[in-house]
Parts: structure tokens; C-alpha cells; sequence
């Protein structure tokens, strides 16, 4: 006989203002089965837990239902009440009559009635529960990061530091993303690349990480704890194992006008070539579709260069199955295509540049050694323009969001400028300055008021040329009046965007993403590095807009979800997990098919003698993810689901 | 030398010389329009076999009787395109190997039959692709566009009125080579998701989830629309569904062997518009 109990929370008023919960309580006190039924103001707290426990014990309950929040707020709650009290911790159902109620009713009487019918459908379903005991699977301690910039260095650093090993994957021939393209960073002015290098290194020596270069993800199988990363290590057409970086073979190569993307065009590079100079690994890889040797089997100067034969033009692509338990994604983004301001010149005009070009420009290994010289004629510009917000808060053009670093950066290019063309002016258009980070208001005063940033109040609506001059035509709003700049250079502070293949590499692995292709959070507020697929974490600028000190220290969490991950050896699991029929199943394997985690696999069932009498699907419980696709699929009705069974759903839908 | 003269000769060597243990052709009905299937397990027997434009249904469906194929012994059988997709879905569902079936392929054109060339489902790619390539029939493509060009309450009304009849024989389930399940859903009891009284509600149930099990999967044999004794035109549910994979997914039933089955498969680039 079933002796269920029916706990009604009023969630202080979250429910109990739109549910009359003493009429709740009366209809459900008479529903066949209820042994009791009884309202709190608060089931989650100490007190209400305690009724729960004190109800199953005095009662001798087999089953629970809380009417209150969703599953996803408190079932672990509730299920631990229960499982203290000694009951079956799966005999314990939520009915959602606050999200699904209460919120979103304005009608007392119709809401009541609806709560009636939801919990009454909960006591149909928990009566036909089944007792079922977690599944533990072993954990590969072992973490993958996906992106080799800051962030991913930093997360892939702290968890090799406490002992996990950790497999860093990038996609370009060296790691260390854009921060190695910057100048100079904020708030501090330190060279990014004397930061940075130290890390890059610091990682790629480290006994417990190993970098894999030039390599991208293919595919994820697999679930937290337990994941087969497939990567595709791209030929670099040099052998790592020997090649010691000395570089003749770049000296040599004779395509030298490629021009270089690390660089931002504003400098060349060779077919065989390493991004820059403190490439780590320092080994340079063959663009195989600039190469003479693969045009026209002619050249090989590089093979014939390099002194210790690492040349090997007859490399494929290779792909390694990796075991990892958690995956960091730290892809992080990229400067938005700023031709879609067609009134600014950029791609018109040479010396319209974006912040990035900027970075290379007053970098001290960037092409011009550090000297600011524009693009067109390699002239020191006397006035620059810097125009912010270049597509950031633009909801008709660019992006609705604001990029969160361009202020920062445009009053570090502005200060910049100001120490290494003495004589110059800045002039800087900007909407408002956004300048809240520790160091960071102060860094922008300083810029204004030490290196006379000359900020003017207002939009630009268009860059033109004129008598050799960029004239830079806009309004100052605080003046009130239209202002006209006659400029040597011009600087768009452009959006940060999403990598351009983000969408399709958020499908590719599982996981979410917003309208623009950031990464989802779980929670914004309260899971901000973890995502809603459990054991893949994020960290830097894939997820939204980021500077350096933010990306490390998101980094830096992940990891330590990550070591908390991994600080057991098994995981227990939901033992939500799908059931074949052998007596039913028409074997047509539509279900293998369907599983998106391969955990179904074709079983023989014989006689006595060993003959196989019919072949039949099969479940790995260990693998089930407990997403019914394949209950769903099955035609003939063969697969059933622990937890929600067709029973259960089906006494549940009929008792509405 | 007329095909059927052909198929007999034919289909009696295979049987004399012990290729094959059964031969599933057809044979005369009890009307000259009429023909019904023949099952010829010895070479004089062959005389029964007759070929012409009357010979429409479906004989793969014979196949899968529970057993036929587990000696791995080969069985012919007669078979027009329709016939032959559905032996490669059975394949591709791993419900028969199709190296044990041998094909007798025939068409039908201006009510004569016609053979064609080719022995293993294999053989018969181009046969399958031309027709793929000639799009799904022009005919019930018309009749089907009327429905589409009524309201929706219209098209419920029709349906309701077409439902109704239904009662509940099944005969549309036997007759469908795709059928195979040995546990019909219909037959679930434990729950009961669908009404086995045939009133309308029960019917609807009924009907939709048989078009649903058929999405993908239908050849468009006919075999259902012509068994239903009180003439649903089940063709039109079934036609609207091959419609529906073939527009969203270039999905075209029965194309090879090893073809997935494409409610089970997933594409990064299929179409998600019923995603609001
Ligand atoms: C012009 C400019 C100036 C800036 N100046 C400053 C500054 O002064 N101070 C500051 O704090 N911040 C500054 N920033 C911001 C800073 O660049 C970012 O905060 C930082 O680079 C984010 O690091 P990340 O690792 O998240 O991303 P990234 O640096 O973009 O690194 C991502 C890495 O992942 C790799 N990757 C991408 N997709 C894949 C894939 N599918 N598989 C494998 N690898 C992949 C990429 O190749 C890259 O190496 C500036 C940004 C710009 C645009
Ligand atoms: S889908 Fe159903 S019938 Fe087909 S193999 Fe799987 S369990 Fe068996
Ligand atoms: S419920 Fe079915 S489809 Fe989903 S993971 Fe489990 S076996 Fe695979
Ligand atoms: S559903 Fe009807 S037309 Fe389609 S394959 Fe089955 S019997 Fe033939
Ligand atoms: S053959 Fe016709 S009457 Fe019989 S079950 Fe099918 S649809 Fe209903």
C-alpha cells in the first residue's frame, strides 16, 4: 500500500500568494494514497526538512512529493531529507508549483486548480517509483584545455601545478593568443610579452602538461569524468622531435611576402615561418598553401638548409584519441571586421587602422621596432584619431554589447603615442568612459591629464581623404557644435566578437552559446565558469568580453572546480539510465544510431547450445546519460527509463 | 522472349540447382486484375508464376516472416523499385542480409511489365536513384497539394472524417514490409498509450504514430492504401511524411543498404526551424 507524503511549501509568498494553498492541502489530503499532507512557509529550511524527516519516519512513508520550486533549485535537498530518514532517496518527487505556477499565473482560483492537478500528477507518478541506487564511475583525472591564450595557459598551469595532468590544445602553431600580439598592457604599462613569455614557457616545460600545437578538436564523446577527445594534430611538414628552432630554413625560404597574421599584415612572413619570435614551441611549420615545394614539387631550399633533416614534406595529418575527465574552453575571441563601417575607410584607406594594428605598431618586436609609423608611407603621424565604441553598443550595425576593454586600450594607445611621438596630438571620440577595475579610472586620468589624451564627446560619422590628410568629421556633443580632425591616422577601437567557427565548435563539443556564439554560463550570477553540460568549464574571452586580469582569474576558478573534480576518484551518477526489453526489441538498432553517447551496443542472446537465437540492443549503464533519445526512437516500445518510466509518465499525464 | 517466360526459366534454375529454396512471385488472382503471391519451392512449380501489369504488391514483405532467412539459405523474390528500397531499409535495419535475397526486378510501364537488370539489391543503385531523381509520384503530389491548400481546421475535419472509419484491423500494419516489430506498439498494454477501441480519439492515435514509425521508411508501395477495407487514403499521410525528410533532411527512403535512418541521425547543419 502506498503511504505518500504530501509536503505544500508556500515558499514565503512566492507560492502562497497566488496559490491557496489550504485548499492545496484539503484536495490533495483526499487523493487515494496520501497518507499526509501538510503546508510550511519554508521546506527548505532546517525546520521544514526536519517535518519531512519526522513524516517519514512516524509514517512509515514509501513516498514524498514537495510541491514547491523546480528539481533543478532543490530535489538534492529533499532527496538527502529523505535518505536520512531512511527512505529511498529516488521515492522523493518535486511538484513545480512556483515556476510553473505561482510566477507565471494572475488568476488566485485558476492557479489553485492548476496546482491541484500538478501535484495530484506527482502522487500518481511517485506511487509507481521505483528504489534505485546511484551508479559510480571512475573519474580520468586528467583535464584537457582547448585554447593556448592567456586563459588557457593559466588554467592548464594551476592544474598541472597541483598535480593532474593536463593536455593544452591550440590551434595556431604557438600558443599564447593575443595577449603576444599587445604592446603594452593596462593598467600597468608592462610589456605584455615580458609576462607572457615566462608562462609559455613555464607550460609547455612543465611535467604534467602537454602542449599540442597546430592541432584542433574534432570531436567530444563522452560525459564528465569520462570524456574521448579526438584531435587532429595538423602536418607541420617539420619534425618536432628534432628541430631545434635555429631558423635557417626561414632564412632561407625564398616566398617572403606573405603577409604575416600575426602581424596584421603590417609585416611579412615566409612560407616555412613561426608567428613571432618567442613562438613556443619554437618550431616553424610549412603553410602548405603558399609553399613552392607543394605548387610544384620544385624548391625544398628548407629541406636542404636545415642541418639535421627535420624536414619532412611527406607528414599527414594524425589524429589522437585523448581519455580527459574535464575540459576547460578558453577560445577566446576576435577583433570584429571593421568594414562594416563603410563611412570610416577601413580597407579604403591605408592609415585606418584597428587598435590591434595599433598593438603591433608600438610593439618593440612588432615590424616598426616599437616606432609608430603609419601604414601608407612608414611617416610618423603628428595627429592621431582614436574613435571608440567601433561597432560595440551599436545595435543597428555592430554589436549591442559593450567590448568592456576598448576605453582601456584606446587610453593606453593614447598615452603611448604620447610617450614615443612627443610633439604629437590624440584626439579620441568616445560615448562615455567605461573604467570601473581596480587601477583603472586612474589609469585613464592619468592618460588625460599626464599624456594630454584629448578626449572629444561624440560619434563619427565619416573619415575622408583630402589633400593627402584623413579628415575626421564628427560632433563634439559636450560643445554641442560638429568637429573636423585632420588626421595622419585613424584607429577604430573594434568589437570583441566570438571566434568566427564558435557556433559550430559549441555544437561540435555540447555546449551552449548566446546570440552572438559567447559560450553559455551555466548560471550568470552563481555558475559563471562552469557550463550547463557537466565537466566542461570555461575560461577567458570566449564566454564575453575580457581583459587580461579577468580571463586568468576565471581561468584560475575553472581550475579549481576542475581539482575539485578530480580530488575523487569515482563520481556518483543519476541511475537515470535506459532499459532495453530483450522480448520486444526488433533489433533494428535505430537506437545505437540515435544514442548520443554511443552507450548502446548490439547483444547476442543464445540457447543452450550456444546458438544465437536473436540479436538485441543493450544498454552500458556506465555510458547512459539518461537522455531517453533512444526511448523515444523506439518504435516497437522497448526502452524504458529508470526514473521516468512509460508507467510513471503515463499515470502522470492521466492524472491531469 | 516476354519476361515472364524469362522469370520462369530463370527462377527455375535457381531452384533446380539449389541457389535458392524459395520463390516468391505471383501468380493468378481471382480476378484477371487480381494477382496474388505465389511461394514456389520446386522448379515444375514455376509454371504457376505469372508477370504483367496487374502484379502491384509489395512481396518483400514476405521476408520478413519470422525464421525465412535465419537458415541463410536465399529466397527470390519478384520485385518493382518499391519493392526493391524496401529490401534495402530491411538491410540497412539489419531485419534481413540482403545477400540472401535475389532480385527479380521488374517495372511497370503503360501496364506492361518490364525487366530489370541486376540480381543483388546492389545491382539496383541506378534504379533507385533515377527514381529519386524523378521526385515523389506526380499523382499523389497533386492530390496531396489539395490538402495543403485548406484551412487547417479543413484538414482536421477531413482527417477526423477519414479517421473515423478506421476499425482498427490492422491490416495496413501487416501488409507493410516496414512493420516488422513483433510487438506492435499498438499492443502495449502496460501503459495503454493507444485506445485500442477504434472511436475516433483511438483512431487518431492509432494512425498518426503508424505515420510516424513510417517517416523515412515508406516506399510508397501502396500496399497499406490498397489493404484498407474501408479506403482511408492512407497514401496521403504517408506521402506528406516522405514529402516532409525529403525537403528538410534530402532524405529519400531506401536509397542503399547501409543508409541511416534519419530520425536517428543528427547533422550540424539540419534545419532546427521548429525551434522558436
Ligand atoms: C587591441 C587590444 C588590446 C588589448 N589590450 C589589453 C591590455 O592592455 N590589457 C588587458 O588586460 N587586456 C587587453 N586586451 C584583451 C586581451 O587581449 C584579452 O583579455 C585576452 O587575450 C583574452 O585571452 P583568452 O585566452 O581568453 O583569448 P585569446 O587571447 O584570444 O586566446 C585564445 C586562443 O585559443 C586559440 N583557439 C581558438 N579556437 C580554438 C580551437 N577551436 N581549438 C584550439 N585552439 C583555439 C586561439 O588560437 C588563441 O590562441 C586587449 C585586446 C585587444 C583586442
Ligand atoms: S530501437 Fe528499439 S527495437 Fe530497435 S534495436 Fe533499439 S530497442 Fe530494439
Ligand atoms: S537514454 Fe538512451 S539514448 Fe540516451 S544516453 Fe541512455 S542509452 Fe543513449
Ligand atoms: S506504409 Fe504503406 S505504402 Fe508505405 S511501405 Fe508500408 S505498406 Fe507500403
Ligand atoms: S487498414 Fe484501414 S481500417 Fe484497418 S487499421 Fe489500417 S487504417 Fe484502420
Amino acid at each position: 500500500m502506498a503511504k505518500i507524503g504530501v509536503f505544500v511549501c508556500h515558499c514565503g509568498e512566492n507560492i502562497a500568494s497566488m496559490v491557496d494553498t489550504a485548499n492545496l492541502v484539503a484536495a490533495i489530503s483526499e487523493h487515494p494514497g496520501v497518507e499526509i499532507c501538510t503546508e510550511y512557509k519554508y521546506f527548505c529550511s532546517d525546520p521544514g526538512q526536519e517535518t519531512v524527516k519526522r513524516a517519514v519516519r512516524e509514517h512509515n512513508l514509501t513516498g514524498v512529493v514537495v510541491a514547491a520550486c523546480s528539481p533543478r533549485m532543490h530535489e538534492q535537498t529533499f532527496r538527502k531529507a529523505c535518505a536520512e530518514a531512511g527512505l529511498n532517496p529516488y521515492m522523493l518527487e518535486l511538484a513545480n508549483i512556483r515556476e510553473q505556477c505561482s510566477w507565471v499565473h494572475t488568476d488566485k482560483d485558476e492557479a489553485t486548480a492548476k496546482a491541484i492537478e500538478i501535484t495530484r500528477s506527482l502522487v500518481e507518478k511517485v506511487k509507481r517509483n521505483n528504489e534505485l541506487q546511484p551508479i559510480s564511475v571512475p573519474v580520468t583525472r586528467r583535464a584537457m584545455v582547448i585554447g593556448g591564450g592567456i586563459a588557457g595557459i593559466q588554467a592548464a598551469l594551476d592544474i598541472a601545478s597541483a598535480g593532474r595532468e593536463v593536455v593544452l590544445v591550440e590551434r595556431e602553431p604557438s600558443i599564447g593568443g593575443h595577449m603576444s600580439q599587445i604592446s603594452e598592457t593596462f593598467p600597468t604599462l608592462d610589456c605584455s610579452q615580458c609576462i607572457l613569455t615566462p608562462r609559455m614557457v613555464e607550460a609547455v616545460q612543465h611535467p604534467n602538461i602537454t602542449v599540442m600545437t597546430y592541432s584542433e578538436v574534432e570531436s567530444v564523446d563522452g560525459y564528465i569524468g569520462n570524456f574521448t577527445v579526438k584531435v587532429r594534430r595538423k602536418a607541420r611538414y617539420v619534425r618536432m622531435e628534432t628541430c631545434t628552432g635555429c631558423g635557417d630554413c626561414i632564412q632561407k625560404c625564398p616566398v617572403k611576402k606573405i603577409p604575416s597574421e600575426f602581424e596584421c599584415g603590417l609585416g611579412n612572413r615566409t612560407a616555412i615561418y613561426t608567428p613571432f619570435a618567442q613562438a613556443v614551441p619554437n618550431v616553424p611549420v610549412i603553410d602548405r598553401s603558399r609553399c613552392t615545394y607543394f605548387k610544384n614539387g620544385k624548391c625544398a631550399i628548407c629541406k636542404k638548409t636545415c642541418q639535421i633533416d627535420s624536414i619532412d614534406f611527406d607528414q599527414q595529418d594524425t589524429i589522437e584519441s585523448i581519455e580527459v575527465g574535464a575540459i576547460v574552453v578558453a577560445t577566446g575571441f576576435q577583433v570584429q571586421d571593421t568594414s562594416l563601417y563603410g563611412e570610416y575607410g577601413y580597407g579604403r584607406y591605408k592609415d585606418v587602422i584597428t587598435g590591434l594594428h595599433f598593438e603591433r605598431l608600438a610593439s618593440a618586436s612588432g615590424p616598426t621596432a616599437g616606432k609608430i609609423k603609419r601604414p601608407s608611407d612608414g611617416k610618423e603621424p603628428e595627429t592621431v584619431v582614436f574613435i571608440q565604441c567601433a561597432g560595440s553598443r551599436d545595435a543597428a550595425k555592430g554589436v549591442k554589447y559593450c567590448s568592456k576593454i576598448c576605453c582601456m586600450y584606446t587610453a593606453k594607445h593614447a598615452m603611448l603615442y604620447a610617450h614615443k611621438v612627443h610633439h604629437g596630438t590624440t584626439k579620441i571620440f568616445y560615448m562615455d568612459i567605461r573604467a570601473a577595475g581596480k587601477g583603472y579610472d586612474e589609469f585613464t586620468r592619468r592618460a588625460i591629464e599626464e599624456d594630454q589624451a584629448g578626449y572629444v564627446r561624440g560619434r563619427v560619422s565619416k573619415v575622408f581623404e583630402q589633400n593627402g590628410k584623413l579628415i575626421v568629421r564628427g560632433v563634439d556633443m559636450l560643445l554641442g557644435r560638429p568637429v573636423e580632425v585632420e588626421a595622419d591616422m585613424v584607429v577604430l577601437a573594434t568589437a570583441m566578437v566570438p571566434q568566427p567557427d564558435a557556433k559550430e565548435f559549441a555544437k561540435k563539443i555540447g555546449i551552449g552559446y548566446d546570440e552572438y556564439g559567447f559560450f553559455n554560463e551555466a548560471h550568470l550570477k552563481l555558475r559563471p565558469v562552469e557550463t550547463a553540460t557537466a565537466g566542461i568549464y570555461l575560461a577567458g574571452a570566449c564566454q564575453s568580453p575580457k581583459d587580461i586580469p579577468d580571463s586568468v582569474a576565471q581561468a584560475s576558478a575553472a581550475a579549481a572546480k576542475i581539482l575539485g573534480l578530480f580530488s575523487r576518484e569515482h563520481l556518483e551518477r543519476e541511475p537515470v539510465v535506459a532499459l532495453v526489453s530483450d522480448s520486444t526489441c526488433a533489433g533494428c538498432w535505430g537506437c545505437v544510431t540515435a544514442c548520443p553517447y554511443n552507450a548502446i551496443d548490439r547483444r547476442d542472446i543464445t540457447d543452450r547450445n550456444g546458438n544465437v537465437i536473436k540479436r538485441v540492443a543493450s544498454v552500458n549503464p556506465g555510458l547512459c546519460q539518461g537522455c531517453g533519445t533512444c526511448v523515444s526512437f523506439c518504435r516497437s516500445n522497448s526502452i524504458d527509463l529508470a526514473g521516468f518510466t512509460e508507467k510513471q509518465i503515463f499515470a502522470e499525464v492521466m492524472a491531469l | 522472349m516476354g519476361i515472364q517466360v524469362q522469370f520462369r526459366k530463370e527462377a527455375a534454375e535457381l531452384l533446380s540447382s539449389g541457389a535458392v529454396k524459395l520463390v516468391i512471385g505471383y501468380g493468378e488472382g481471382s480476378t484477371p486484375e487480381r494477382r496474388r503471391p505465389v511461394f514456389v519451392r520446386t522448379p515444375a512449380e514455376t509454371e504457376r508464376l505469372v508477370l504483367d501489369g496487374a502484379c502491384v504488391a509489395n512481396l518483400s514483405t514476405y521476408l520478413i516472416s519470422e525464421g525465412l532467412l535465419s537458415d541463410g539459405k536465399n529466397v527470390a523474390v519478384f520485385l518493382k523499385p518499391d519493392g526493391i528500397r524496401s529490401i534495402n531499409i530491411l538491410a540497412a535495419e539489419a531485419q534481413l542480409n540482403p545477400e540472401q535475397v535475389v532480385i527479380f526486378g521488374f517495372d511497370i510501364e503503360n501496364g506492361e511489365a518490364r525487366p530489370l537488370a541486376g540480381r543483388k539489391a546492389s545491382d539496383f543503385t541506378q534504379v533507385v536513384e533515377a527514381a529519386k531523381a524523378a521526385g515523389l509520384s506526380p499523382e499523389l503530389q497533386k492530390e496531396a497539394e489539395r490538402l495543403d491548400h485548406i484551412s487547417a481546421a479543413e484538414r482536421f475535419e477531413y482527417w477526423k472524417e477519414q479517421f473515423s472509419k478506421c476499425i482498427k484491423c490492422y491490416a495496413c500494419r501487416q501488409v507493410c514490409p516496414m512493420c516488422y516489430c513483433r510487438r506492435c506498439i499498438v499492443d502495449v498494454n502496460q501503459p495503454q498509450w493507444i485506445n485500442t477501441s477504434s472511436h475516433t480519439l483511438g483512431n487518431f492515435e492509432w494512425n498518426i504514430v503508424r505515420a510516424f514509425h513510417l517517416a523515412g521508411r515508406c516506399v510508397a508501395c501502396g500496399g497499406c492504401d490498397r489493404s484498407c477495407p474501408v479506403n482511408i487514403p492512407l497514401r496521403l499521410i504517408n506521402h506528406r511524411m516522405a514529402k516532409e525528410v525529403l525537403d528538410a533532411f534530402d532524405y529519400y527512403a531506401g536509397e542503399s543498404t547501409d543508409q541511416k535512418p534519419v530520425l536517428a541521425t543528427f547533422r550540424q547543419d539540419d534545419p532546427e526551424t521548429f525551434i522558436l
